[in-house]
């Protein structure tokens, strides 16, 4: 909802004009970057989960690095331990054998060059999409097409919604998070707009439960980093921390978030 | 020989005595323009013989007390004819002055005499006067003079970028300016995102900036003053004024209700949308309009009432999906009384009100927030004597804050109804202000105003363990919003919280000789009422909070020393100060602070201090075909947002980081050249340092996105500003005054296209997946023509 006022920043780049620049950017020395989603899809058994660290690099740099040679591992309040194994030396760490539990607290520990990293987070379920409508007349031009993937709130409780729309066009996918303040109980959506998607072009949409820290954490950091969020109403842009803490040395936090989420996968075909 | 003695020293004796019992006589009135019966503001008359005078106040009366007797009386005001009187002054007297406008010759040559010596002798510095015309003849977007525009062009005053309303005097942020219009508080002084202002150039008699040395009759907001004030209209016969342009137009009507006695004036301007927006083949919309009202009647030659109105909307809409509106009302009805030939009041009732109002049609729900005020204001001149003025009064305002509603346009709407809680409040100011000259070279004004607020009962105030509603996670090391432990309701009349603060202001003006003063100024201020804006320059969205238990008010020291200079026989003036203003309990906003619909922004606040200090210069050219002048400041604007313990990061770690609105080097330069009868060019040029803006540091990948990660806030700088304007104004028939006159303005807004920054920002591009850093500029080269008109 509150992203909807982001769209301000869409007008007033419609009577301005944008160009690409080169700019001179400071640099810093590499951070660890923890990508640790946990997400079980409804309909399958979550045991299969991967976690992706990575450092920071200089902004115009073409790519980052992968983070090798660390532990990991993920314990429940159980004390149940599950052990993250690096694929050779690209930085992803697998695991097999995971137990997805809804409302469970987990918690992250990574052993890198010597310094422990941990977090920890609770996993949260979520609504299913109940369907998707499309306007072939949406958007701010109004000649856009924009999906609607509606699911319903649970009323009894406080929930945030974390949205993904995968489709070939853009190279990255679309994230959006929400908020039931201002929509509890009802049948809300997820929005998703593009100029170029076509009959036929399959969009992937992804509905993960997430909580409000995870919420709080990607709303500014969707505001710093995705198309809507700029312009003249940016808000001032800091370092976005995630959930995680340098237990060592704490100078040397860590960016990135630890999520634990039941994602509702749905497939669509545009009309 | 004794005798004669005797008879010398009696002789001398009662003719000390007679000089000292010479009875003193006062003469007032008022003083207008003899073709439209406008009373002028700031007008100096003076008694050479006595090397004494008085100036007109904001309502055109003087008063002016001389000993019995016999005198020449000059009354001077730029851009009108010298008046030269006898005055035979046996009594109290009551006279009226009607001035005429000075018919403008290449050659002509203003005969100033003593007149600037007056001004540099005023204790009153850090201000800056702009009459309509001056403001008329700046080139400003689109050919439409501007105010806002206008005032940037002076030293200590800027805005925070192209497309942001508002502006900043002296380094200080743009809720810290006070903006009335006829006494009225105006809340947003923009439409179209700063395109324009909100007052209408046709409507306006003269405008007042104080940067500083603010007189104690003004407060609430501690940066500045600006005072604007309308016309009466014309109360000897029908007027129009008039211009359409390439996206506004405007007209003016005036006239008299009852001849000499009462007038009205009503102004309205439009602007027409489909050729703002670039065109999309639909149907986006943005204008705005805006009326201008007054009604003024001298009741008889004591008393005189005015009733003003102001009501502004800017409309914004695309298609159905969305429709923004926003502006300002004002309603103001004021009775001047003199209560004696030396005592002067005014007293005001006003109505104010700020309206916000979004419609988003395809999530089908309406938005509407804003601010409304009461407001009583009495305020006394009392012009006790040549050397003393004493000025005193009161003002009460009571403040109803409607932070938002939000409820579902259509029975589909997956929205539910929610409001914001209404806040109240009541803020009062006494004050007196003296203005003395001490003696030939030594004017001094100084004065208390004594304010208070109270932050009156509302529902649902929250409670939080500690009183603390935003906690400092160590294990994170962020800030986050702590949860409410319990609710209060409480009756309207309940008094939350109180605040009272003295607000001592000193000024004071040493004349060195007859063309050059020092001038020296400390003045106390503070501000109840803050703007809560997460961007770096005010939106229309942005919401006015009142200080309560969780918001200190804002509370300033600013001292300021400058140097005044008349030369080359008035032909030039120049004007140097410097300045230093601290401020505490300037709020800022925890990192990921979200503010809209924020039903509790104490728990995304926190508590931190600013300062700014500056050097600034104006040299004028004040006659001749060719006027102008070139204004530099050099200035530096921080603000520090500490932890509250030592084991807290604040925000940006404690550290100094710029404010947004911070320039370094700021240069305007303004030229009016007079080509011939017919054509006059006008030009400006500015540059200015870069606006402060965070720059990422590094990147990364998350979620199959790249994020930039940012460090040190505002510890980079956007490309320096710079553009340059011109304008051409034609007028086919200069010797025509009266009856059908009209002129061309042709004029072109930043003529070599410069793509000025608004913002730069760090994206990855959607299809090639690379970094990238995006300028965005709003206004490139912008040619356009206006005709104007008058009859």
């Amino acid at each position: 909802m509150k992203k909807l006022f982001l769209i301000f920043s869409l007008i007033i780049v419609t009577t301005g004009c944008e160009d690409v620049i080169d700019v001179d950017v400071p640099s810093e020395n590499p951070r660890l970057v923890i990508d640790a989603s946990i997400n079980w899809f409804k309909g399958t058994t979550g045991a299969e989960q991967e976690i992706k660290l990575s450092l920071t690099a200089p902004y115009f740099e073409d790519s980052v690095s992968p983070a090798t040679g660390a532990q990991i591992q993920i314990e429940n309040s159980s004390n149940q331990v599950f052990i993250f194994n690096e694929d050779s030396n690209t930085g992803i760490y697998k695991n097999n054998g995971f137990i997805p539990v809804i409302n469970e607290t987990y918690i992250l520990t990574i052993n890198y060059q010597g310094e422990i990293f941990t977090g920890s987070e609770t996993f949260k379920s979520v609504s299913s999409i109940n369907f998707v409508e499309q306007n072939d007349n949406g958007g701010f031009s109004g000649n856009e097409t924009e999906l609607k993937a509606y699911y319903t709130d649970p009323a009894d409780e406080e929930n945030y919604y974390f949205f993904e729309f995968i489709s070939d066009i853009p190279v990255i996918p679309t994230l959006e998070v929400y908020k039931d303040e201002f929509t509890n109980g009802n049948q809300i959506f997820g929005f998703y707009t593009e100029e170029e998607l076509t009959t036929g072009d399959q969009v992937v949409i992804r509905n993960y439960g997430i909580s409000i820290e995870f919420y709080n954490f990607m709303f500014v950091l969707l505001q710093q980093n995705s198309e809507e969020g700029g312009g003249p109403f940016e808000t001032q842009p800091a370092t976005v921390r995630g959930n995680c803490i340098n237990q060592t040395n704490s100078e040397n936090y860590p960016l990135g978030y630890f999520r634990l989420s039941q994602v509702d996968e749905f497939l669509y075909t545009v009309q | 020989m004794r005798n004669s003695l005797t008879y010398l020293f009696l002789g001398s004796f009662l003719n000390i005595f007679i000089l000292q019992a010479q009875e003193k006589f006062t003469i007032n009135g008022s003083i207008t323009d003899q073709q439209s019966n406008e009373t002028l503001i700031d007008v100096n008359i003076i008694v050479p013989e006595l090397n004494t005078g008085a100036t007109t106040n904001e309502y055109g009366f003087y008063s002016l007390t001389l000993p019995k007797g016999t005198y020449k009386i000059v009354i001077s005001y730029l851009g009108y004819k010298n008046l030269i009187e006898n005055i035979d002054l046996n009594n109290n007297l009551t006279k009226d002055f009607q001035l005429s406008e000075a018919l403008e010759n290449l050659d002509e040559v203003v005969i100033t005499e003593n007149v600037e010596k007056l001004n540099i002798s005023n204790p009153q510095m850090s201000v800056n006067s702009l009459t309509a015309k001056t403001i008329k003849q700046l080139p400003v977007v689109l050919g439409e003079a501007d105010v806002i525009k206008a005032i940037t062009l002076l030293p200590g005053v800027s805005n925070a970028g192209e497309s942001s309303s508002g502006f900043n005097v002296r380094g200080g942020a743009a809720d810290q300016n006070l903006i009335l219009l006829d006494e009225a508080t105006i809340y947003n002084s923009s439409h179209l995102f700063g395109l324009f202002s909100v007052f209408n150039p046709d409507a306006i008699k003269d405008l007042k900036l104080f940067k500083g040395g603010i007189p104690s009759r003004y407060g609430g907001r501690v940066s500045s003053v600006l005072d604007i004030y309308q016309k009466e209209g014309n109360s000897n016969k029908f007027q129009a004024n008039g211009g359409i342009g390439v996206v506004a137009s405007r007209l003016l009507v005036e006239g008299p209700i009852k001849k000499e006695k009462g007038s009205f004036l009503l102004g309205g301007r439009s602007s027409y949308a489909h050729l703002f927006l670039p065109l999309f083949d639909n149907d986006n919309i943005a204008y705005f309009y805006d009326l201008n009202t007054k009604l003024s009647y001298k009741l008889n030659s004591k008393n005189n009432i005015y009733l003003s109105g102001y009501f502004g909307r800017d409309v914004f809409s695309i298609g159905d999906t969305f429709e923004n509106t926003y502006g300002n009302a004002v309603l103001n009805f004021r009775w001047n009384h003199l209560f004696s030939e030396k005592l002067f009041s005014n007293l005001s009732l006003i109505y104010s009100d700020y309206y916000y109002g979004l419609n988003l049609g395809f999530v089908e729900f309406n938005w509407n927030s804003g601010i409304q005020n009461f407001n009583v204001k009495y305020d006394f001149k009392h012009y006790l004597n040549n050397k003393l003025k004493l000025f005193y009064g009161l003002n009460s305002i009571y403040y109803k804050f409607n932070p938002g509603k939000i409820e579902p346009s259509s029975e589909t709407s997956g929205i539910n109804l929610f409001k914001l809680t209404d806040k109240y409040a009541f803020e009062n100011a006494f004050y007196f202000d003296v203005e003395q000259q001490i003696n030939q070279n030594i004017e001094l004004s100084y004065g208390l105003r004594f304010s208070s607020f109270l932050r009156l009962g509302q529902n649902e105030l929250n409670t939080y363990e500690n009183n603390q509603p935003v906690i400092f996670n160590e294990d994170l090391q962020i800030y986050e919003s702590a949860e409410a432990n319990g609710v209060n309701t409480y009756k309207r009349g309940h008094v939350i919280k109180t605040f009272q603060n003295l607000e001592p202001r000193f000024s004071i003006a040493y004349q060195l000789n007859n063309q050059s003063s020092v001038k020296a100024s400390y003045n106390r201020m503070s501000q109840y009422l803050h703007l809560l804006s997460n961007t770096s320059s005010p939106t229309p969205l942005d919401v006015w909070a009142p200080s309560g238990k969780y918001i200190k008010p804002q509370l300033l020291n600013q001292i300021a020393i400058g140097y005044f200079k008349n030369f080359d026989n008035d032909t030039y003036s120049l004007e140097l100060e410097s300045f230093y203003k601290s401020i505490k309990n300037r709020i800022d906003y925890i990192d990921g602070a979200d503010l809209i619909a924020n039903n509790a922004i104490e728990q995304v606040i926190l508590n931190g201090k600013a300062r700014a200090y500056g050097l600034e210069l104006l040299l004028r050219k004040n006659q001749g075909k060719l006027k102008g002048w070139l204004a530099y400041t050099l200035s530096k604007s921080e603000q520090q947002t500490a932890g509250r313990t030592p084991n807290e990061l604040g925000i940006n770690n404690g550290n100094w980081y710029f404010t947004p609105y911070d320039k370094t080097h700021d240069i305007s330069i303004t030229g009016n050249y007079k080509l011939s009868n017919k054509w006059e060019l006008n030009s400006n040029f500015l540059f200015q340092t870069g606006q402060p803006t965070t720059f990422p540091v590094g990147q990364y990948q998350y979620n199959g996105i790249t994020i930039a990660n940012f460090s040190n806030r505002n510890a980079n700088r956007l490309p320096a500003y710079h553009r340059l304007d011109v304008s051409l104004n034609y007028t086919p028939k200069p010797d025509k005054k009266q009856g059908y006159q009209s002129y061309w303005v042709f004029s072109v807004y930043n003529l070599y296209n410069r793509k000025n920054a608004s913002s730069i920002t760090f994206r990855e591009n959607r299809n090639t997946g690379n970094n990238e850093a995006i300028r965005l500029s709003i206004f490139g080269v912008i040619p356009s023509i206006s005709y104007n008109f008058k009859f």
